[in-house]
């Protein structure tokens, strides 16, 4: 396992964890967009080194989103919104160093839990996956389209952008290598050169994430970067470790809150933190004193949004399921060198998995370090002026685009496709999270469908395969039941 | 009941199988999605004319123009010498520098010289690191 750590892989966890913070720092760009941006650095790097760049950059740009959300009361990113509702106020009454001290801690401590979760649990379901016949494995992909849709902001809007991913993903040739006929599909007249293979998967994220929210951010006029008098830090250093003696439960409830949350398909951390967040607020002795200032609310939401980090990579790498956005990322860092995530990734590639979690625990101990002995100067990140970012970005985007296939220029404008596509996106309500895992996982579910038809040949066989069939349909049926009435129960509350 | 449920696949047509069953489902969820939201696409006019009103279109669309300009410039740029990568180069520098100046609430001096340097630097520093060390085509 000591091979793994060499000078470039450490250095790629802290410079990529170190960039990560600055993404997160930044309002309008998020641990998505550092990890697109960066993506295509991973080619000539290898697996292991590629990944501890992007592990870095995640658990970072997640941490990241404190700074600008408890100092200026701007998430820097969605997951850090419930760390406004008391971050901001505490700044304002000149308590910001302890504020965002709070919240390191709280995200280093997320961040660790998640990984002991991620450490002891993705083993045993990848094991228990490997036993997985096509009809298991299309319907845990049903299930995870449905756990997904359940949990979208619009149930309806989310099933909907679930199936258009998938849709859009089944442009191009029904590859032979999985079985397939080699047969085009779904390819308007003329495009047959372009689309052959469909739209490749990275130029298709890097649209999605880095193109739509710097066009979001020209929509609104990019508004002017803040200066160090915005910056409330304050000057007295009132923090100590002892606020968490009486946040214990809360601290640990958040982190495995945010780690379930994870776990669930296409679910990012902004629900993770609200949850965790209304945890805690419901469960605490003066749920008044939330939003005013509470340090409470701090560490629900952080240790929330950084539990995501661990819980998100569970179903990707013992199902070849993306637990959110910034995970189905990482599928394409796979891609890149050739590997396939599910259940047999970590038996058949365990220098990967121990470089991963390596990489993870390193991360969070680099996050920490930095963000907590140099807060002050992380604070300044959000002065960075975006009309500079802004611009190199979009030229990062376009060299991710074109090199990530060796060189084909479709991708350049598959990337400002799927840019437009995302900016549309939310003007229309479809939701891209829900979109994109649709879109990662619809050529498997095809596979996996008609492979089950044609060794069958009976459509039953979905319910009658095995007992395992048998409770992923409670559990999809459970899902579907539990969403219509979570949506009925919402929709009574709005009215 | 078992012939209901019994399901022969021709392996010639097994590509549009799935796709069809897709397209179905879609279909579905759109027509559902058409008669919740009803009231709200009637009404999707005046929704776009007030996104366009509250857009900063010179950022937005000058953004969309110029994107659109430096992609389809790239490659006749490149092909003048090929396999260089120089049409990438000498494409992002203006895109930068452009984008940059499109995106400033101001333009004095003082501001627009850093972009400059990045306008340079960062395109020159990219080309060269991914046309030497990583060995990486460029348009």
């Amino acid at each position: 396992m000591l091979e793994i750590l060499t000078p470039l892989f450490l250095s790629l966890i802290v410079g990529g964890t170190l960039v990560g913070i600055i993404f997160g720092a930044i309002p309008g760009m998020t641990a998505t967009m550092a990890v697109a941006v960066c993506l295509p650095l991973t080619y000539s790097l290898g697996l292991e080194n590629g990944l501890a760049l992007l592990l870095g950059l995640y658990v970072g740009g997640i941490s990241g989103g404190l700074v600008p959300a408890i100092l200026l009361g701007i998430p820097g990113t969605p997951s850090s919104i419930t760390t406004t509702f008391d971050g901001y106020p505490m700044a304002q009454r000149g308590e910001g160093e302890k504020a965002l001290r709070i919240g390191i801690v709280s995200s280093f401590v997320g961040g660790i839990i998640s990984l002991i979760v991620l450490w002891l649990f993705a083993p045993t379901l990848a094991d228990f996956a490997i036993k997985f016949s096509y009809v298991e494995k299309f319907l845990i992909i049903f299930f995870a389209m449905t756990v997904m849709a359940a949990l979208s902001s619009d149930m309806l809007m989310g099933v909907f952008s679930g199936v258009l991913g998938v849709f859009i993903s089944l442009i191009g040739t029904y590859d032979i290598s999985n079985g397939g006929n080699g047969e085009l599909r779904l390819i308007p007249p003329g495009t047959e050169y372009w689309l052959e293979s469909g739209f490749s998967l990275l130029p298709v994220l890097i649209g999605l994430f880095g193109l739509a929210a710097i066009l979001e951010q020209a929509e609104i006029g990019v508004p002017k970067g803040h200066s160090a008098k915005d910056l409330q830090v304050g000057k007295s250093s009132s923090f100590s470790f002892r606020i968490f003696a009486t946040n214990g439960v809360n601290l640990v409830r958040s982190s495995l809150i945010g780690t379930f949350v994870g776990i669930l398909p296409g679910v990012g951390g902004s629900a993770a933190s609200i949850i965790a967040y209304t945890n805690a607020k419901t469960f605490s002795k003066t749920p008044e004193k939330f939003g005013k200032g509470e340090p409470a609310g701090i560490i629900a939401s952080e240790s929330g949004n950084n539990g995501l980090t661990g819980g998100a990579l569970v179903p990707l790498l013992s199902l070849g399921i993306p637990g959110d956005s910034t995970t189905a990322l990482l599928i394409g860092a796979f891609t890149l060198q050739g590997i396939q995530v599910g259940p047999l990734f970590i038996g058949n590639n365990p220098v990967t998995w121990d470089a991963m979690i390596i990489a993870m625990l390193i991360a969070n101990v680099a996050m920490f370090v930095m963000m907590y002995f140099a807060i002050r100067y992380f604070a300044l990140v959000v002065t960075i002026p975006k009309h500079i970012l802004f611009p190199v970005i979009l030229m990062m985007c376009v060299i991710g685009a074109y090199t990530i296939n060796y060189g084909i220029m479709f991708d350049v404008w598959t990337l400002l496709i799927f840019g437009v596509f995302g900016w549309l996106a939310s003007k229309i309500g479809i939701e891209v999270a829900p979109f994109i895992i649709g879109f990662i996982l619809g050529p498997s579910a095809e596979v996996y469908f008609v492979k089950s038809l044609e060794s069958f040949g009976d459509l039953t066989i979905f319910f009658t395969k095995s007992w395992i069939a048998v409770l992923l349909w409670v559990l999809i049926l459970g899902s579907i039941v539990g969403s219509v009435l979570m949506s009925r129960k919402q929709r009574r509350m709005n009215q | 009941m078992g012939d209901l449920t019994r399901v022969t696949i021709d392996f010639q047509t097994s590509h549009l199988i799935f796709p069809t069953l897709i397209a179905c489902v879609l279909g579905l969820l759109g027509l559902a999605v058409l008669i919740r939201d009803r009231s709200k696409i009637a009404a999707a006019v005046p929704y776009w004319r007030g996104v366009l009103e509250g857009m900063d279109k010179l950022r937005f669309f000058g953004a969309l123009v110029l994107t659109l300009l430096y992609f389809s410039l790239m490659v006749p740029v490149g092909n003048i010498w090929p396999n260089t990568g120089l049409g990438f180069l000498l494409c992002s520098i203006p895109y930068l520098l452009a984008t940059g100046l499109l995106f400033m609430h101001e333009r004095p001096l003082r501001q627009v010289l850093p972009l400059l340097i990045v306008a340079v630097v960062g395109p020159v520093f990219v080309w060269w690191l991914f046309t030497y060390p990583l060995f990486l085509s460029l348009p």
